[in-house]
């Protein structure tokens, strides 16, 4: 246990260090203060209410989940495994009295934690943003369910971690990594429009699955089935890339 | 025993061993590899492993780390093997491998540092004893990519020594480094073996192998030719280079090569 925890604490030193945390903090603030503006703007040009205190949060997290969260979770995971790859510094690590498991895991554990982070990040600034300008509508239960549709939302983005992720371990360039998760994400996007009925065991339609946790009726199955799906993603993929990451000659 | 019969260790039964490579044999799809290489490495040894180019020696360091995997055969280090018990027997190990890696944004002694987390003993009172002794210690707060190849690699041999191994693996230790750096390495390598420390050292620098090692093993096509200790081959021979000449030689007589 003392391994993987060096593992991990190394694995988030190298990822603060590398400033994409910060740029994907940066981001996030923009999206918040454009989404307020954009509102703000609604408000007072047209006088429609636009999104209440607590309404804020959600409607950040809606563009968040589909935008930037999965880029920098992309970005992120390929730079620490591709990116180690190429430049021959995944050797500094695989060379010490640690297992490839306990690295692999610990890696992924990072990414996790990143996801966590910028989730958590979004989340206290949009609440933030929501109370300056509309202090009104703010109440316990809809901060109480904000926090769940952001707690939620950590799966899905895990679970398409670990697909970039098995995607990194079988192709060389994480530059083609890049595309290929970008090719995926638009392509999985249009199929969810196109053939609905099949939208279900599509990865991208869980991105906004925290909507089934806020319905008034809890669609316990519905959310249920998905988790499962989501599930079964995941311990697919986190298999077949810690296999190949674990045969990878180095 | 079956591999220590062609290449006898006068004296070495009692010893311990520190690198035991059975049938090892990894073959490339161009056709170089490595090919059936038994071994045996004793504590307090320098064993130097030469070879030219593309002779496999990169390919037994990197099995021999666990970077890759043999196709037949095995490693093992203190007794414990690198496919079954990787942790166990890389605990008391440290190496370079082709070039010493380092992350380029991230300090020298920063580096150091996150080695260290990997080892309970290893405090930064040790990071700065290492810097110090491979004679980086002015340039720790500086970021590795703005190194000469000489100080990169004097940053490789301090990760490499960090955890005060019993056994230091070092792929060409002296590449980029000018004539003072190398006597500063072959000093400390030569302080570190006194200590107890077993080397094992490839390199292309045969003057240096002569200077630093005791013990002498030459890998050719994949094949592993001989080993004998230093002292025997230069009873025998005036250089280190007239031997290894004459056994490359030799060897380019024999009908049984690997490629035939």
């Amino acid at each position: 246990m003392a391994v993987f925890q060096a593992a991990l604490i190394n694995e988030l030193e190298k990822l603060y260090k590398k400033r994409k945390v910060m740029v994907a903090m940066i981001l996030s603030i923009l999206l918040i203060v454009i989404g307020q503006l954009l509102i703000l703007g609604v408000r007072t040009g047209l006088g429609i209410r636009g999104a209440g205190s607590a309404e804020f949060p959600l409607l950040v997290l809606s563009v968040a989940v589909n935008t930037i969260l999965p880029l920098f979770t992309a970005l992120v995971a390929i730079d620490s495994f591709s990116g180690e790859f190429s430049q021959n510094t995944m050797r500094i690590t695989l060379t010490r009295p640690v297992s490839r498991f306990k690295v692999f895991t610990a890696k992924v554990v990072a990414i996790g934690l990143f996801i966590l982070a910028i989730l958590a990040f979004l989340f206290v600034f949009s609440l933030l943003a929501g109370l300056i300008f509309n202090v009104k509508s703010t109440t316990l239960i809809g901060i109480f369910k904000t926090i769940l549709a952001y707690g939620v939302s950590f799966f899905p983005m895990l679970v398409f971690a670990l697909g970039v992720i098995l995607l990194a371990n079988i192709l060389k360039s994480g530059i083609s990594v890049f595309f290929l998760s970008v090719l995926f994400f638009i392509l999985f996007k249009a199929v969810e429009l196109l053939f609905v009925s099949y939208s279900g065991i599509i990865l991208t339609s869980y991105f906004d699955w925290y909507n089934l946790w806020l319905a008034n009726s809890f669609p316990f199955l519905k959310i249920f089935r998905e988790l499962l799906m989501m599930l079964g993603y995941g311990i697919m993929f986190f298999t077949g890339a810690y296999y190949l990451f674990d045969k990878k000659e180095f | 025993m079956l591999l220590a019969a062609p290449f006898p260790n006068q004296g070495s039964e009692n010893m311990e061993k520190v690198i035991e490579m059975k049938n090892l044999t990894k073959l490339y799809k161009n056709g170089r590899g490595i090919n059936d290489l038994n071994l045996d490495v004793y504590k307090g040894e320098i064993f130097g492993f030469l070879g030219p180019n593309g002779a496999g020696k990169t390919t037994a360091m990197k099995i021999m780390t666990g970077l890759i995997q043999p196709n037949r055969g095995d490693v093992k280090l203190f007794g414990h093997s690198v496919i079954e018990e990787y942790e166990k027997a890389m605990a008391d190990v440290g190496c370079i491998i082709e070039v010493p890696e380092a992350y380029s944004y991230l300090s020298a002694y920063e580096n150091l540092k996150q080695l260290a987390r990997f080892y309970p003993d290893v405090d930064e009172k040790r990071i700065e004893e290492v810097l110090e002794l491979t004679g980086i210690g002015r340039y720790k707060d500086e970021q590795p990519k703005r190194f000469s190849l000489g100080m990169k690699q004097r940053l490789g041999l301090a990760a490499a020594i960090l955890s005060r191994p019993k056994l230091v693996i070092l792929d060409e230790p002296l590449n980029g480094l000018d004539v003072e750096g190398m006597i500063d390495i072959r000093k400390l390598i030569l302080s570190l073996a006194k200590e107890g420390t077993t080397f094992f050292i490839s390199s292309h620098l045969i003057h240096d192998v002569e200077l630093t090692c005791n013990k002498i093993g030459i890998i050719y096509n994949g094949m592993l030719l001989n080993i004998q200790s230093m002292d025997d081959i230069l009873k025998n021979y005036a250089t280190l280079e007239n031997y290894f000449v004459s056994e490359v030689e030799s060897y380019g007589r024999l009908p049984s090569r690997i490629d035939q």
